[in-house]
């Protein structure tokens, strides 16, 4: 049991870490809400630059090879920098969905070179979520249809914008005529890629999730530190420095759970579903409570629109039903553990004997 | 204990009904529901015509007794015009800081010259108030008031300099009351004057502040050399008006309050027997929950506002405490049930459904008007007489 990352994959969160602190700052971000478009072509080719569009395509295509265990610490990046591209579902949901598909399969390897190169947006749908993020911008829309895997050029959809209560978010409802010269592969192949991309999809949400509680804690602390009132900085009274200890416990908590979900999504475990929702809702709940916490301590000045707390609270907010709802993930819990199947008891939860 | 009206009662809830029913019309319909907590800046011209309207009708000032030009309503009549008025939907009123908060306070403490210049104006609903209290460095620490009075020798005025901020309504606001230092040497609640300052001249400036949903309900006030009006009390008097200020707005509106979010609660379920929510387990214990959780904040209020004496019992410190944090909780239910559907706007570029600015909104329930930290220290202390935190000397 080893719950620690490689020199490499460390060394690649502390060098994308320090290019987003400088590259993209809260002030940039703002500018870019008012953009018409809501993205930066600049910021997205930067990014790219760094790698992280080619981390986990495959080396045959030219990426990096690395896969979900790495993207369980940039995808906590992502969310401490609120970065507003829905980077996550190309570079890391998207990739893991065409690298799941046959080899040969048409279009996959070109998409994966273009993708390690950083010359296309692919944006993802899938029937949990209503909505499609970024497809105003994509090149191509891989979409979920009765198990099967489109590819949608834009001349193959309609779709109409839905403004969201996060102003970095831009979501779509899309329209589309599947057909067979739009299908990859049909439902036979096509359901287990959709059931593993689901897992990849809420995985990019827990980590960006618990990045995000991790942005709102650090931020709280910031300002509580500073903050006085009644002759003290308001950090030092207990009902205060309490309610973000509180933040700190759950996102210390949720980090080995998204660990080990990663792990069973790179590993194929036959658990992952149930390792995907749990490390979901405890990151989802530690951005829950870093938000709720966090504009307490701030006080009034939370619920402003001038201080940033609220971009990273919205974020959280929003992404909490994404890839799955509170409901969803809980269900699924559920009807794992209640299975007459299910894989419970002392031996599966802790470490069965050598010789069982 | 009693917990029926009477028939009289019961003829009051009648009249008041009816006269909603035959007043909520025309160009007033528009304005159902509208203007409440979290939607204060809206149809504010609409709202102030609807409070002569209300004034016209009497329905200003009710519990304020018959002398100084109220209807002298009892307890009871008081509960059920706010249950009537929350039923039918009526706008938030533009006037509540002026009839809940500075007509009781003038009642108490000012001369019968102050009570003749100020009470009918509110009454009649043509002066509306704002509340000039917090301060950048002043918010759970009020006392730490950094304003300051100063008597003019010249003509014994009283000019004001300083700034307040989450003022609501300041920029819709006639008056404003202000807590400021009489005694520039002093600290704390000690040296505190209660003034009252003209919104209209030169010296004042008021600049609305944006909230995170996009909307200015509150704003800065800023204080040049402004001329106040009047005093009341003496100057040291401050504290102890501005406290008592504070007690009367823990009063009877709370009941029409709780109409309001029997009537959000309502929706919320209706949406989930909808979409389908209703059938998750977790979400119908929410709602369960949501439900009890309502009940009580009832039967609280009630027994709150039962109580003869003007001290006020234990149950009114627990009071904030609980609504701020059940109606926060209902918010975060609104966008549950909602689902992945809860963070879409109506429209763009940033207009809120009803439920996200309930749930946006009740982020900050347990924050103004005191902290939940802040009424756990009040109950601990006030209510339990535990020993009093350790202040610093920070300034």
């Amino acid at each position: 049991m080893d719950f620690t990352f490689t020199e490499d994959q460390l060394a690649f969160r502390e060098a994308i870490s320090r290019f987003l602190m400088t590259e993209a700052p809260p002030e940039l971000l703002r500018d870019i809400w008012d953009t018409e478009e809501g993205r930066s072509p600049e910021l997205r080719a930067k990014i790219s630059e760094q790698g992280l569009t080619a981390l986990s395509v495959p080396e045959a295509q030219g990426g990096l090879g690395m896969g979900d265990i790495t993207w369980a610490l940039l995808t906590q990046e992502l969310g401490y920098y609120a970065i507003p591209d829905s980077l996550a579902d190309t570079a890391f949901v998207a990739t893991g969905l065409l690298s799941a598909l046959p080899e040969g399969t048409r279009m996959r390897e070109e998409l994966l070179s273009r993708i390690a190169e950083g010359s296309v947006r692919i944006a993802v749908g899938h029937s949990v979520n209503p909505l499609v993020a970024d497809v105003h911008l994509a090149d191509v829309v891989l979409q979920e249809h009765q198990g099967e895997v489109h590819a949608l050029c834009r001349d193959n959809i309609g779709f109409e914008r839905n403004p969201s209560i996060d102003s970095s978010r831009r979501l779509s409802r899309i329209s589309f005529e599947p057909s067979d010269a739009t299908r990859l592969v049909g439902s036979e192949q096509g359901r287990a890629v959709w059931a593993q991309t689901l897992n990849r999809g809420a995985l990019a949400v827990a980590g960006q999730s618990l990045g995000l509680a991790q942005r709102m804690l650090d931020l709280s602390v910031d300002y509580v530190t500073q903050r006085k009132q009644f002759g003290k900085p308001i950090g030092s009274f207990q009902a205060v420095k309490h309610k973000l200890a509180d933040v700190a416990s759950k996102i210390e908590f949720a980090k080995p759970v998204l660990y080990h979900a990663a792990h069973a999504l790179a590993h194929g475990d036959a658990q992952a579903n149930l390792n995907v929702s749990h490390a979901k809702l405890a990151c989802c709940e530690a951005a829950w409570l870093a938000a709720r916490n966090g504009i307490q301590v701030h006080g009034a000045m939370g619920y402003t629109w001038e201080v940033d707390l609220q971009m990273f609270m919205k974020r959280a907010w929003a992404l909490d039903s994404a890839w799955g709802d509170r409901a969803f993930h809980n269900s699924r819990v559920a009807e794992t553990l209640l299975a007459d199947t299910a894989q419970i008891g002392p031996s599966f939860t802790f470490g069965a004997l050598q010789n069982d | 204990m009693k917990l029926t009206f009477t028939v009289e009662d019961e003829a009051f809830r009648a009249e008041i009904a009816q006269w909603l029913r035959t007043n909520l019309t025309g160009e007033f319909a528009a304005l159902k529901f509208r203007g409440g907590p979290g939607d204060e800046h809206m149809f504010t011209a609409e709202r102030q015509r609807w409070e002569k309207r209300l004034a016209a009708g009497g329905w200003t000032g009710i519990g304020w007794p018959l002398k100084h030009g109220g209807r002298g309503c009892s307890i009871e009549q008081q509960v059920i015009f706010h249950e009537e008025y929350a039923r039918a939907g009526a706008p938030g009123r533009v006037g509540h800081i002026g009839e809940g908060l500075v007509g009781p306070t003038l009642i108490a403490f000012a001369d019968p010259e102050q009570q003749a210049k100020y009470l009918p104006a509110i009454l009649a609903g043509t002066d509306l108030w704002c509340q000039g209290y917090s301060e950048p460095g002043a918010g759970s620490d009020l006392a730490n008031v950094k304003t300051r009075a100063r008597r003019e020798n010249a003509d014994n005025t009283w000019r004001i300099n300083g700034q307040k901020v989450w003022t609501s309504l300041a920029h819709e606001s006639d008056w404003c009351f202000v807590l400021a230092r009489t005694d520039s040497e002093s600290v704390g609640h000690k040296g505190l004057g209660f003034f009252l300052v003209s919104m209209h001249q030169p010296g004042v400036t008021v600049r609305p502040i944006e909230q995170l949903t996009g909307t200015s309900e509150f704003n800065e006030v800023f204080f040049d050399d402004a001329v106040a009006a009047d005093l009341i009390g003496e100057p040291g008097d401050g504290w102890k008006i501005a406290m008592a200020l504070l007690g009367f707005e823990r009063g009877v509106s709370t009941l029409g309050q709780q109409m309001q979010f029997q009537n959000e609660l309502d929706e919320i379920v209706r949406i989930a027997k909808s979409n389908g929510a209703a059938r998750d387990p977790l979400l119908r214990q929410r709602i369960a929950e949501a439900h009890i959780g309502l009940r009580l904040m009832r039967y609280n209020a009630m027994r709150m506002l039962s109580h003869t004496s003007t001290e006020s019992g234990p149950e009114a410190l627990v009071y904030k405490l609980h609504w701020s944090s059940w109606h926060r909780n209902l918010g975060a239910l609104a966008m549950d049930v909602l689902g992945p559907e809860a963070e879409i706007l109506e429209s763009g570029p940033y207009n809120l459904t009803r439920l996200q600015s309930l749930f946006l909104f009740t982020r900050s329930d347990t924050i103004y008007g005191g902290t939940s930290q802040i009424q756990r220290n009040i109950i601990a202390e006030r209510g339990l007489g535990m020993p009093k935190e350790a202040k610093g000397n920070l300034r």
